[in-house]
């Protein structure tokens, strides 16, 4: 990933960690590995910046409204349904 | 969906806790309560899911009646919340099942570091500098969407419900019946795979860098 003087091979070890990086899933020695290395290393910043804000769109993805024909379609079949859960 | 309980079993008491027990100690009429309180999350889930319109109201449809169905045998050893998302993703697996017979398409992570050394990119592009608000609008949410049913199924479910629909890697983990290692090998190449389509996105459309 880098071209200026970076050890290419702990780029892509890295680059294997970044979602669980971003999801805080790592323990604190490879955090500050991985925050040391995107400080000197341009690309690793930039691909962490990108991933970061793939994740923060995905969870800012709103939710539609459920069609009211769908919605009057399943209330009409619950009705239907005996009034008894599982035996 | 478990038949019994284990010694000392604790009850998670989450927010549908009371309702669950009124419906399950004979008030059945509360059960529209339930529907109401989970069916845009569910009809949404079913949206990304699957590919059909249709199919995916047929799971909203086919989920809520299995939950009916089972709703006895829960045993509150989990939220309520992640027991229906395990009978969704379930019967969405099996719809998938009757319907497609082809084999998975796998995403390496070699592609994905590929795709990155041709791009060098040394700056932080616009998109992700910008205030989150400034972003999102109908046209993006549309493009994410379509991105995410564009992915094979295996990593769709996982993404689906850790960056979407905000379970934990465990309960993600839970609920599709995968190790946790698994679940966070098939989130980071399912994000890869969207970064690469919000990237191109972005590139094609005027005015982004």
């Amino acid at each position: 990933m880098t071209k200026d003087g970076h050890d290419h091979k702990h780029c892509l070890e890295l680059f294997e960690k970044l979602s669980e990086y971003l999801d805080n899933e790592l323990d604190e020695i490879t955090c500050q590995e991985i925050e040391q290395h995107i400080k000197d290393c341009v690309p690793c910043f930039v691909c962490m910046q990108t991933l970061k804000r793939t994740v923060d769109l995905c969870k800012q993805a709103a939710n539609k409204p459920v069609p009211a024909e769908v919605s009057q379609k399943l209330r009409e079949i619950i009705e239907n349904m005996p009034k008894t859960t599982s035996p | 969906m478990t038949k019994s309980n284990p010694p000392n079993h604790k009850k998670v008491k989450d927010k549908d806790f009371e309702l669950v027990q009124a419906i399950n100690s004979g008030r059945a009429d509360k059960f529209q309560d339930l529907v109401e309180r989970y069916e845009q999350k569910l009809y949404n889930f079913s949206l990304r899911t699957c590919r059909d319109t249709r199919d995916a109201e047929d799971l909203v449809q086919e989920t809520f009646l299995n939950v009916f169905r089972y709703l006895k045998d829960f045993r509150y050893e989990t939220k309520f919340k992640n027991w229906l998302y395990r009978i969704a993703a379930s019967t969405c697996i099996k719809k998938r099942r009757k319907s497609k017979f082809a084999p998975e398409r796998e995403l390496s992570l070699e592609e994905f570091i590929d795709k990155e050394e041709a791009d060098h990119s040394n700056q932080v592009p616009e998109w992700a500098k910008l205030p989150l608000d400034q972003l999102l609008g109908e046209e993006l949410a549309n493009t994410i969407n379509q991105a995410i049913l564009s992915l094979p199924d295996k990593y769709r479910l996982v993404i689906v419900l850790r960056d979407l629909e905000g379970f934990s890697t465990a309960e993600t983990a839970q609920i599709l019946n995968l190790s946790p290692p698994n679940v966070k090998v098939r989130l980071h190449r399912a994000r890869l795979f969207l970064r690469d389509k919000l990237k191109g996105y972005f590139k094609n459309d005027e005015g982004w860098p």
